[in-house]
């Protein structure tokens, strides 16, 4: 997990650039080989700004379906950035226009180690040190591959495709130390799970918020959400009690 | 990926975004339930996200080496190793699992 949800550390800052970096590089590659030019592929990268988005709107090309679906799809996944800034928004406090370049920055790791803090002031600090991590690495990434996408070749060969789950992972690892959290995550898992095979490119991802609904739901329903809270309560065989996230 | 597509993906997130921020987060921190609520979305996104990196191909659930690799980084959150090591393991052992397989 990130050292502490509280106090991210350089080393964290540093993982989370090279994870962009993989990520920039794995889009880059991707638009490349599909003989989408230099110029477009920054600019996209740069306007779209999204990398979940701009491999939906290529995946339903690779499928031969129209740009409109493709922008469709791409949009679908993008959406969840607006869920995760209803999450920001309620936390978030300061003047309106750092505000709204915070919901313009909203993505997966800056919002979801960004509510892991409890003082208003840490979680700006950490939200736009987190933003500035993925805006180097992101873009580092991108050029790196446009300029070298033929000498990388396929970035799954080396498993770069693996490394932006693994930094969700470890971003949502505190998170889910506490049983709602636990709920909600694996709730919206199961929900995606269900509807990739049936649904639209990017629906389930939005589906999976219902997840939260879900948790929320077992939380009033058990009167506890915090995992450890109700270990406390239950004695537990040595060594197996969980931290406080 | 034509100039149409990226001008209305970008202005269509922006405009979520936005009223998320300025009008749906701060509608929801008003009633605790609902704030809970707004606490607990990243988790469920997240999730799903990673679902969708982890196991979807072409709109098909697909398992292959990506699974080796979030198992890999699971084990390894769950044992608290700092996010570099869980990011480099979890592409090692995805890579691994493909050069085997």
């Amino acid at each position: 997990m990130i050292t502490g949800p509280h106090h991210p550390r350089t080393a964290d800052y540093l993982a989370l650039v090279f994870s962009y970096f993989a990520v920039g590089v794995t889009v880059s590659v991707a638009m490349i080989e599909r003989e989408v030019s230099a110029t477009t592929t920054l600019v996209a990268a740069l306007v779209v700004y999204s990398a979940t988005s701009e491999l939906a709107f290529l995946a339903v090309k690779d499928a031969d379906g129209s740009t409109m679906i493709g922008v469709l799809s791409g949009w679908l996944v993008a959406s969840r950035f607006g869920l995760l800034a209803v999450s920001l928004g309620a936390r978030y406090a300061g003047p309106v226009m750092e505000r709204a370049g915070a919901a313009i920055n909203s993505f997966d790791p800056n919002v979801g180690l960004a509510i892991q803090q409890s003082d208003p002031q840490e979680l700006r600090r950490v939200f736009w040190r987190v933003t500035l991590a993925l805006m180097i690495g992101w873009w580092i990434g991108s050029i790196v591959g446009v300029v070298l996408g033929d000498v990388i070749g396929d970035g799954r060969a080396w498993g770069l495709d693996a490394v932006f789950p693994a930094t969700l992972v470890a971003i949502i690892g505190a998170l889910v130390r506490r049983r709602d959290g636990l709920t909600a995550a694996l709730a919206g898992a199961g929900i995606c799970c269900a509807l990739i095979p049936i649904a639209p490119g990017g629906l389930p991802i939005l589906a999976s918020a219902l997840g939260a609904v879900f948790a929320l739901f077992v939380v009033a329903q058990t009167g506890s959400g915090d995992r450890s809270a109700a270990s406390a309560a239950k004695p537990q065989p040595s060594g197996s009690e969980e931290e406080p996230a | 990926m034509s100039w149409i597509a990226i001008v209305v993906l970008a202005v269509g997130v922006a405009g979520q975004r936005l009223i998320g921020m300025f009008w749906a987060g701060p509608h929801l921190a008003r009633q605790p339930i609902l704030a809970r609520l707004a606490d607990l979305l990243p988790a469920a996104v997240i999730a799903g996200v990673i679902v969708q990196l982890t196991f979807m191909s072409e709109s098909r659930l697909t398992i292959d080496g990506r699974l080796v690799g979030l198992i890999v980084a699971c084990l390894m959150v769950w044992r608290r190793a700092p996010l570099a090591l869980v990011v480099v393991a979890a592409a090692a052992a995805t890579a691994l699992a493909r050069l085997i397989a």
